[in-house]
């Protein structure tokens, strides 16, 4: 048998070149579509957990864009833990794909944009995307360039990041403390110890394993130890494991950790939608909006209550939080540009998307106020991801001046120092991927004050060192000298 | 005749064979051979390219072994190469002392009933996913809920942080390993050795030999080809981490790494925000040359001693 199988080679080789020739053919362009009788269909996929009538909905927005602009819409939702890695997969595979999610903490923008898994549209946001320009904050485009081109659409909403110490306001009116008191993570203490002794069983301070100390840096890539301080003049690039700040709060978590404010397993735990949804925490730090009050304490089903805990900066992050890009291979860039101009615009387009069809998922009561309907449930989709939320309907409990506030945020929002800069990794990839193994060993431990930051920063530091950062922090160094001396 | 008439009148002559063989073949061509092609993006720094899959790989630049170099670059290096080894040594050597054992067990049992209840008890961990298999450990050994340090209250043993602690690291995992696969591959010997001609048995008993000589002497003996088989089998996977068992078991602890990281979490660690395809790629070529070379020489010694028992 083995002398007859090498007999068969030839044929195994043919047959393999032959099939790989064919998949190279294929394709091709149809000319003359793109109307009201003939449209095309976009397929767009976006973040989100599957929801049941998408393509009920998306029947009823083809209708509507087909009139408008000449397209159907096919919508692909993939749910939020796996969105990044099936889109890198499907982008370098080169599925057929016409607009995609994309942001800074799924489905990296920046880095996806490098290696070409989306369309210029400098020129294709000028023809067709006219209506996007005017309504964007024009901080949005600014900052999402990379290398100086626009590969995304940002959706217009908060612009600056800002943190705030949450608390759950049951144990605030019960032993009636005075919030406005935390400021910074050391003011935080006496509370905490007061939670701890009347109320056991509940969090003091809930952190999960994503989460780290607030400290006045701006990250080149986030949670990686490179920053510049926020109120740098020279940008000289630190490795943050080695400033005051952070080892202040480290010995501060770290101590919260020991005293029982924080829970056990901190540096193990994914999330802390569990401990969210029963109300056993009493404190915690998150990015807030305007209203996000509201916001929050709906979705716990308890009034939740905050306080600032930093300022309002505008980051690369921030600024990327959430876009629609036109993939390289799209069929129709023009026609996927005029929909997300129309999507971006059209306040009817832009609630059916967000809210389903009305009469059967929400109904108006008013111009611009809606009220969900029990069918809602089968279309529940996240707002900020698909494009302008100020076009949205305002719900019956939103105050009334809801997006006019977004503006004044937006507004008031300070920039920080690394706004506009992308540092491109390419040259040193190598010393990344060691240097994130080495973080991903350190990080959450030291983060959440599970380990003595005496001991622990030290060998991290001793680790990172070993594994190129100072190579990729002067890389680093070059290219933020450079945007320098290009942008002043 | 030429060769080529040769070669059609052998396609001729063994066409019910052949005609056998072809569904496996296509799909070994369509899922092992046809995507070897893709190596070549191990050697790459891989781009897209508007026009398809095919054409990113071309024109993607050439950048030799550069894509290797991350898998060599740190003490990490040593690290992961020693947990993947080692461990991988441990889980062939006790899973098969074991699952041999436990097989040999099930036959000797003569209620049927009962064997059949501790053959499926044992199966079905396998066929758990690691992420439920990390739950199970976690609510043994979760620091304030865990049981095990629930019992060690009892007797007044402080508890243990298990997930921040790795001295118990390498006796957890292999224990879990071992808990998981046992089952399935004491199957795969029970099943050859129901397969026994029970004639040699009938003989030794004659002959007057008890039951761990008959052991020692008949099932042993006749277990060895299938148990080479699979070892050498096993071998070749030797570079291989169960990803599963060494992240979600240990559930990601960062203080566990020094135990636990293998080179399949090192290089999903290392490439999970970049997204680097040649990068991985390299590291799975990697992996598999080294299992080929392992397989090859393995083989090449069971040859030497006994040519029957080696896989070709």
């Amino acid at each position: 048998m083995i002398r007859k199988k090498r007999k068969f080679m030839p044929a195994l080789t043919l047959m393999l070149v032959m099939s790989i020739v064919l998949s190279a053919c294929g394709g091709g362009k149809n000319e003359g579509e793109g109307t009201a009788e003939k449209p095309v269909e976009l397929i767009w996929y976006t973040i989100g957990t599957p929801q049941k009538d998408v393509d009920k909905v998306m029947k009823e927005v083809s209708k509507y864009t087909a009139e408008k602009i000449g397209v159907t819409i096919k919508m692909n939702m993939i749910d939020w833990g796996d969105y990044s890695q099936k889109l890198q997969v499907m982008t370098a595979s080169g599925e057929a794909v016409d607009i995609m999610f994309t942001s800074s903490w799924a489905f990296d923008y920046v880095q996806s944009a490098r290696k070409g898994a989306f369309m210029q549209i400098d020129d294709l946001l000028k023809e067709h995307g006219q209506g996007i320009i005017d309504t964007l904050d024009p901080a949005f485009l600014e900052g999402s360039k990379v290398d100086g081109h626009n590969y995304g659409i940002p959706a217009n909403k908060e612009l600056p990041a800002q943190e705030v110490w949450r608390f759950n306001k049951q144990y605030v009116d019960k032993y009636k403390l005075d919030i406005s008191k935390a400021t910074t993570l050391e003011s935080l203490e006496p509370m905490l110890k007061l939670i701890k002794e009347n109320e056991p069983g509940v969090y003091p301070f809930a952190v999960d394993k994503n989460q780290m100390p607030n400290v006045p840096y701006d990250y080149i890539i986030e949670k990686l130890p490179m920053a510049v301080s926020l109120d740098t003049k020279d940008y000289k690039i630190v490795n943050v494991l080695d400033t005051p700040e952070m080892k202040q709060a480290l010995n501060t978590m770290h101590k919260y950790y020991k005293a029982g404010y924080i829970p056990t397993e901190a540096a193990t735990m994914d999330s802390m939608t569990d401990v969210q949804t029963t109300g056993k925490w009493f404190s915690d730090r998150a990015t807030t909006q305007p209203f996000a009050d509201n916001l929050w304490s709906a979705s716990y089903g308890y009034p939740v209550v905050s306080t600032p805990a930093s300022d309002a900066l505008i980051y690369n992050w921030s600024v990327m939080g959430s876009m629609q890009a036109i993939s390289a291979n799209s069929k129709y860039p023009e026609k996927a540009m005029e929909f997300l101009n129309l999507l971006n615009t059209d306040p009817v387009l832009r609630n059916m998307i967000d809210s389903g069809i009305e009469g059967v998922h929400y109904k108006k009561t008013s111009d611009n106020v809606m009220e969900n309907l029990p069918e809602a449930k089968n279309y529940d989709m996240p707002t900020f991801s698909l494009g302008n939320v100020m076009l949205t309907y305002l719900n019956s409990t939103d105050p009334a001046n809801k997006w006019e506030e977004f503006k004044k945020f937006n507004d008031a929002g300070k920039e920080a120092p690394l706004l506009g800069f992308n540092f491109d990794p390419t040259k040193v990839t190598t010393e990344i991927a060691a240097v994130q193994n080495v973080k991903e060993e350190f990080w959450a431990p030291l983060m959440t004050g599970t380990v003595d930051p005496e001991v622990y920063l030290k060998r991290a530091n001793d680790k990172l060192k070993a594994a190129g950062l100072d190579k990729i922090m002067a890389e680093a160094q070059r290219q933020l000298d450079e945007w320098r001396a290009a942008n002043k | 005749m030429g060769a080529l008439g040769r070669f059609f009148k052998d396609i001729n002559k063994n066409k019910a064979m052949l005609i056998m063989v072809l569904p496996a073949t296509l799909w070994f061509i369509f899922f092992s051979y046809l995507p070897m092609a893709g190596m070549v993006i191990a050697f790459k720094e891989y781009r897209y390219s508007r026009d398809g899959f095919l054409a990113s790989i071309i024109q993607s630049k050439w950048v030799g072994l550069q894509n290797f170099k991350f898998l060599f670059s740190t003490n990490d290096a040593y690290i992961i190469t020693r947990n993947t080894v080692l461990y991988n040594i441990f889980f062939i050597v006790l899973g098969l002392v074991i699952a041999v054992a436990m097989a040999i067990m099930l036959a000797e049992i003569t209620n049927k009933k009962l064997a059949k209840v501790y053959q499926t008890g044992m199966f079905l961990p396998y066929f758990l996913s690691w992420v439920i298999v990390g739950y199970f450990a976690f609510s043994f050994l979760s620091l304030d809920k865990g049981v095990v340090n629930h019992m060690f209250s009892w007797f007044g043993i402080d508890p243990v942080n298990w997930y921040s602690d790795p001295t118990y690291w390498p006796i957890i995992i292999v224990v879990v390993f071992l808990w998981k696969s046992v089952g399935y591959n004491s199957v795969i010997y029970l099943a050859a050795i129901m397969g026994i001609d029970k004639s040699l048995y009938e003989a030794a008993m004659i002959d007057g030999a008890n039951k761990w000589q008959q052991i020692r002497n008949i099932t042993i003996p006749m277990l060895t080809p299938l148990i080479t088989i699979l070892t050498l089998l096993a071998i070749g996977k030797i570079f291989y981490a169960d990803f599963g068992l060494f992240y979600q078991v240990p559930r990601d602890s960062g203080t566990l790494y020094s135990v636990t990281n293998v080179i399949d979490t090192y290089v999903y660690r290392g490439l999970k925000s970049t997204g680097e395809i040649g990068m991985s790629t390299a590291a799975g070529l990697y992996q598999s040359i080294i299992g080929f070379v392992l397989v090859i020489t393995s083989n090449g010694i069971v040859r030497k001693f006994n040519k029957d028992n080696a896989l070709f």
